[in-house]
């Protein structure tokens, strides 16, 4: 990475632009730490006009002002001394892109932690990277899908979504027979025996392009491309801008317009920091194919949960993979491919 | 001299396409099929997807490139063997009293129309614990698959390369796949009508 030296949430205010990844004052190279800052030390050893200092120390203490007073409280407890200094941390982290495995490893611990002090229930949270030599890639069979909606309710309860608001990652689109594929008359939210007479069935989700507007367009990079092709969110970076959500051509990106609310014995403990877990009011969030699931071996709860067989995620660089065989043996389609968007979501026929 | 124009005129256009085709390495490929063909490569990471199938009783199918496992089938009918009653020849057994209920009572064959298939059309009149195929030759129930395909052609080829079914236990190698009496009856095999299983309320009201 060329930019390695230089993170684009730096503040760089009246930093020589010799000083490189290291706050230190140390020309000779030889750094205390050679690993890349995260968000804290970036504000805290940064040279700053007083100025500006006093005005960035302003913002900062008005958000930890209740953690500080908390964690150097005499009569406060352990459990809530250790909560508030675990905000603190949690508030001055990094990207979680420019993290290091150990910080990683701490962020998600914080989480963990801070979740069972919340509710006393233990959660089980992931950083496991991306697979080497693997791409994921989706193919929908429009000839199978029945309009069942199976799917939509998996993946709900899959990725711990806000119940109230009824935002879905999945869309069943059904479709009238002879009119293509038209969206505008299409209906998402039939309750009718299906299939329906003269109705196919189109399902619509994030399509994980391999050319995301989505991440081009994001002010913060809060959202990019893992190596495995999956298109993911930084939850905490995340400032709700909904650029991305104006810039992706297949409505694949949902907003939280409220603190989600998932009944807690339904919360889905086994989680991933870049997928299913806990999200805030504000924030992006969208299909993930089930990272949590998937970067196991498994296949995302969609999958799992239809009963038709019209979904199949797989391995594209594998050609034993099953997607590459529907790849390469039927005749295949993707949604607006004029876009150059690339998207790695494929429809077929039987 | 032409000759000279001519390679500086190459020398030339070489520069111009290796610096504006000099992308970064993301931008490398021109479509993601030229990024998936490029990057082929059989999968051997540390994850399998035994784990997750470790359950389930499998039996290997081999057809020309194809190899991959389908769940075992013998075990999960409730009365195999066939022969445990099937001892008699089926004449004999027709002759049941009045009043009994004959066997296999809750079966409804829908699958095609009485002109083309009958019981006996995959059923056997002598080798019971067997399958039978159009040719009279015997097809174990392990693999009765192979029954299908004698008609569904063209989903048995989907079904071989992953198109049509369903894989067990999640993307990862070794292969297991549905078979198709796993998700098809094979008395009745259209999936029935019914109703989703979801209407969103929510969604309706503010459409509204």
């Amino acid at each position: 990475m060329s930019e390695s030296s230089k993170k684009w949430y730096s503040l760089n205010l009246n930093r020589s632009a010799k000083s490189e990844s290291c706050g230190c004052d140390k020309s000779d190279g030889l750094c205390d730490s050679d690993k890349p800052t995260d968000g804290y030390d970036q504000i805290m050893d940064v040279s700053i006009s007083r100025r500006a200092a006093f005005s960035k120390i302003t913002a900062g203490l008005l958000i930890g002002a209740g953690a500080i007073s908390n964690s150097c409280s005499i009569v406060g407890s352990d459990e809530s001394k250790e909560k508030s200094a675990m905000e603190w941390e949690e508030y001055f982290k990094g990207n979680y892109k420019l993290m290091t495995d150990e910080e990683k490893e701490k962020t998600v611990g914080r989480l963990v932690r801070s979740y069972e002090l919340n509710t006393g229930k233990k959660i089980n949270m992931s950083s496991k990277e991306a697979e080497e030599n693997v791409l994921f890639g989706y193919a929908f069979n429009i000839s199978k899908c029945q309009g069942y909606m199976d799917c939509v309710n998996a993946c709900i309860e899959e990725n711990n979504q806000d119940r109230s608001s009824q935002m879905q990652y999945i869309r069943i689109h059904e479709m009238e027979d002879g009119k293509g594929f038209n969206f505008e008359e299409a209906d998402d939210n039939y309750y009718h025996e299906v299939p329906a007479k003269g109705h196919f069935y189109l399902g619509t989700q994030c399509f994980h392009c391999d050319n995301p507007p989505c991440v081009e367009v994001c002010p913060v990079k809060a959202t990019w491309k893992e190596n495995d092709g999956i298109v993911v969110i930084d939850y905490d970076w995340c400032i709700g801008c909904r650029y991305c959500m104006a810039a992706c051509p297949y409505d694949g990106r949902r907003f939280n317009w409220k603190t989600p609310e998932i009944p807690l014995e339904e919360v889905n403990k086994n989680q991933h920091y870049l997928g299913n877990r806990l999200r805030k009011k504000g924030v992006m969030e969208k299909c993930t194919f089930c990272v949590q699931r998937s970067r196991e071996g498994k296949n995302p709860a969609c999958v799992e949960a239809c009963p038709t067989g019209s979904r199949t995620f797989g391995n594209l660089l594998d050609p034993k993979s099953n997607i590459r065989w529907i790849l390469e043996n039927k005749k295949v389609f993707r949604l607006k491919e004029d876009l150059g968007t690339e998207p790695k979501f494929w429809y077929y026929m039987d | 001299m032409t000759t000279k124009i001519k390679v500086s005129v190459l020398i030339m256009v070489g520069c111009l396409f290796t610096v504006s085709c000099k992308h970064s390495d993301e931008h490398k490929y021109h479509t993601v099929t030229d990024k998936i063909e490029a990057n082929t490569i059989e999968y051997t990471g540390d994850i399998s997807s035994d784990i997750y199938n470790e359950t389930i009783r499998k039996v290997e199918v081999k057809d020309g490139e194809f190899e991959f496992l389908i769940p075992e089938r013998k075990s999960q009918i409730a009365s195999y063997n066939c022969t445990e009653c099937h001892s008699q020849p089926l004449e004999k057994l027709k002759e049941y009293k009045v009043g009994e209920k004959a066997a296999h009572w809750n079966i409804n064959l829908s699958h095609a129309g009485p002109e083309t298939m009958n019981c006996a059309t995959c059923h056997g009149k002598n080798d019971f614990d067997n399958l039978q195929s159009l040719t009279n030759s015997s097809i174990d129930f392990n693999f009765s698959h192979k029954l299908c395909s004698q008609c569904h052609q063209q989903q048995f080829k989907d079904w071989k390369g992953g198109a049509h079914g369903k894989q067990l236990g999640g993307w990862v190698p070794p292969r297991v796949s549905n078979t198709c009496v796993n998700c098809h009856n094979p008395h009745s095999p259209q999936f029935e009508k019914r109703w989703p299983v979801r209407y969103n309320i929510q969604v309706a009201k503010e459409r509204e």
